[in-house]
């Protein structure tokens, strides 16, 4: 009887695995080649270029564009796995500025050096077409960019009779001076890097150099150590965030907090499309549930954040680089699509948006109001991350985000610059 | 007398079940240990040839302290989270056999629906009711005279951290654990117990003398299965980590491996730990599975 109801019940779990196994089907072969698939990273390209880009798709070569929206949180891991597969792979995607020297090294995407001129040849932003090139190929090319800028609360800046500040020294001690227990002066999250490195970049440091032929972690340089120390002064005395708090959506706290009607900061740091965001809030009249924001500029005010002497800090030169999948089954198709992408009217409607297009010719669809002007001020000297072929690798591990959250955390940063040296290092090469 | 005529059947009737399992499970486990044995990187997944390094991956592992670190966190977590499982789900199990109809079939449906429910769904959920600023829990905690709550990050140190992760993973698991409990508690006999009660042995005595006795193999498969999963958590970490930190502090086994093998893109690195947690895993079972074998020698 016993061994009668095991056997029983292994014959029933093989009739479940049978069934299983049926459900999964070879996906359906494609049609013509001509539907593709397109993915883009977050939520940055409004739903009205998103629709552009589908029907002019459509239009150019009667087949089907799909946009898939992948987080970025897990980009990284699902390039990796998607990209090298020709049967999962996206067509066209959208990748990280940083992380175009890793993928296009490892041969992840198609060479379209023929294509350049049609895309816009040396007028595309020079920086981030170099992250995308080995030995004078065209792997990734510039897709949009976006550097950050400050976001500041005018009216509590006045009343504090604090001016807009003009050195990163003056910055930190205006910061300083608005905290309360309820408003950060300047809300930064403690592992919150890609600003961070603002404060390392701007007193001359670097997050790696290249020593002949391979590359090293230099945060224990002077001057990275430097930034590094007031950066974590500026943490302790002005921010309340939470020191685990790594890329978050700064300007929730900018707002007016709808419960107490003040905002939890007086200053933040954001990329330019933040701006949509931000303003006296108001019940969205389509959807009650929603609120939408106005801006409001005698209260909301922007500034590039101050160098050192004065100027122009670097920032972390945020945006994207697009590039085809060397897996995919439609190449053709992919570089119609990539004609689409920099054509003027797709260019000029990027700039439109507030995302700096890739063709700087049509930077002038930007505008000419305080954020345009805060966008190209802050873009000129703006810096990517270290082009190394590991680098993707680094933001991958999460380390830089770990090491920051412990320098901010009031760790000794000697020690943890020299910690983190090492473990860096040894991913930086691939 | 009943002859033991070793019939053909029941080891024909095994054949697909064996052969689906080694090509769904054998395969990748191949593969798995191929690659903990080779240098696997982002080139390699590119189509580059792979170098056999024999056991570096290994010997670089074992000389990580780190990995020491997340293997004891994972061990403590799971063991105590299905030690808490284990006491919450069979006390469920006693309360439905004690009640009325009625309360029972309440109770059996508000577990069900905390079983049916998918995983990232719920997620979000319990994400929302810890979150710091908005989150009921620490709205109700804040109400508290003398409790100030108000603001706490749970995520923001790891011991909260996996203090979270840990009531996320019971609640997921719980309502398993009552059921098969339950099923188990229905098999027991009345008559012992009345007997039992009327020799004058109490509640509790009646619970370890006699029923726990009884579903001693219900328990000791639910335990199992509850270890195996907590010590392979990933989904609730990994979300958790999406909402709070995602820095190493905050990593059990199966986080650590994914950021070793997709985020860091060191895929025989990956492999070994994965090895190395299919060699707990099997450590885990083992006295399961001898006893077992005891039990079908006897």
């Amino acid at each position: 009887m016993r061994k009668m109801r095991k056997i029983g019940a292994v014959a029933a779990a093989t009739a479940a695995l049978v069934v299983l196994a049926g459900c999964s089907t070879a996906a359906p072969e494609d049609e013509g080649g001509q539907d593709i698939t397109l993915w883009l990273m977050g939520g940055d390209t409004p739903d009205a270029l998103r629709d552009y880009l589908k029907t002019e798709y459509a239009d150019a070569t009667g087949g089907t564009l799909t946009i898939e929206e992948q987080d970025w949180a897990d980009a990284l891991a699902k390039l990796t796995t998607a990209l090298p597969d020709a049967e999962n792979t996206p067509d066209v995607t959208e990748i990280g500025n940083t992380w175009s020297p890793t993928f296009t090294t490892v041969g992840a995407f198609t060479d379209i050096t023929d294509l350049m001129p049609e895309l816009g040849g040396d007028d595309l932003l020079p920086s981030f077409v170099e992250a995308g090139a080995v030995d004078g190929a065209n792997y990734a090319v510039p897709y949009y960019f976006g550097s950050r800028y400050i976001f500041y609360r005018k009216d509590l800046w006045s009343a504090a009779g604090l001016p807009v500040p003009t050195t990163l020294e003056e910055f930190n001690t205006s910061a300083a001076a608005l905290r309360t227990d309820g408003q950060s002066g300047f809300y930064i999250g403690g592992e919150d890097w890609r600003n961070g490195i603002s404060w390392i970049f701007a007193n001359g440091g670097e997050l790696a150099v290249k020593n002949g032929d391979t590359w090293e972690s230099s945060l224990s340089d002077p001057s990275t150590i430097a930034g590094l120390q007031q950066l974590q002064a500026l943490y302790t005395s002005a921010s309340l965030a939470p020191v685990n708090e790594a890329d978050s959506t700064p300007w929730v706290n900018i707002n007016d907090n709808e419960a107490t009607g003040a905002p939890e900061a007086a200053t933040i740091i954001a990329p330019g499309w933040a701006r949509w965001s931000i303003g006296d809030l108001a019940p969205d009249p389509e959807d009650s549930t929603k609120t939408v924001a106005t801006w409001n500029p005698d209260k909301f005010g922007v500034f590039v954040l101050p160098g050192v002497d004065g100027g122009v800090a670097p920032v972390f030169a945020g945006g994207s680089n697009i590039a085809i999948s060397a897996a995919s089954k439609n190449q053709e198709a992919s570089k119609e699509l990539l004609k689409i992408i920099f054509s003027e009217e797709y260019q000029t409607m990027l700039g439109e948006n507030g995302l700096g297009p890739a063709n700087l010719q049509y930077a002038d669809a930007l505008g000419d109001d305080e954020f345009a002007t805060a966008l190209i001020d802050s873009a000129a000297d703006s810096k990517l991350t270290p082009a190394a072929p590991g680098w993707a690798a680094v933001e991958g591990s999460g380390l830089l985000e770990e090491f920051f959250g412990k320098v901010n955390g009031g760790g000794d940063i000697e020690a943890l610059a020299a910690e983190y040296d090492e473990k860096i290092t040894a991913l930086l090469n691939g | 007398m009943h002859t033991m005529r070793r019939s053909r059947v029941p080891y024909l009737l095994l054949v697909p079940a064996v052969a689906i399992l080694l090509l769904g499970m054998g395969y990748p486990l191949i593969w798995q240990i191929i690659t903990s044995l080779q240098e696997y990187g982002l080139a390699q997944q590119f189509g580059q040839p792979a170098p056999f390094v024999g056991v570096d991956n290994y010997v670089t592992l074992a000389a990580n302290p780190q990995l020491w670190l997340v293997v004891g966190k994972s061990l403590a977590f799971c063991v105590l989270t299905a030690a808490i499982t284990m006491v919450i789900g069979v006390g469920l199990a006693l309360l439905m056999t004690g009640v009325t109809k009625t309360a029972r079939l309440i109770l059996q449906i508000a577990l069900l629906l905390a079983w049916a429910m998918p995983v990232v769904a719920a997620m979000t959920i319990w994400i929302w009711l810890f979150d710091r600023r908005r989150g009921v829990i620490n709205y109700l905690l804040d109400m508290i005279p003398g409790v100030e709550m108000n603001r706490f990050d749970w995520l923001a140190s790891p011991v909260t951290f996996l203090l979270v992760a840990s009531i996320i993973v019971v609640w997921m698991s719980v309502p398993f654990v009552a059921f098969s409990v339950y099923a188990g508690l229905t098999q027991v006999s009345d008559e012992v117990l009345e007997a039992a009660s009327l020799d004058g042995a109490s509640g509790w005595q009646r619970f370890w003398g006699i029923v726990a006795p009884m579903i001693r193999p219900v328990l000791s498969i639910v335990l199992l299965l509850q270890l195996i999963w907590d010590l392979r958590v990933f989904t609730q970490i990994k979300m958790l980590q999406d909402a709070g930190s995602a820095s190493g502090d905050y990593d059990l086994l199966g986080t650590y491996i994914y950021k070793l093998g997709t985020s860091s893109q060191d895929f025989g690195a990956a492999s070994a730990v994965s090895i190395l947690v299919l060699a707990i895993t099997v450590a885990l079972s083992w006295f399961y599975i001898r006893s077992l074998l005891r039990e079908d020698a006897a």
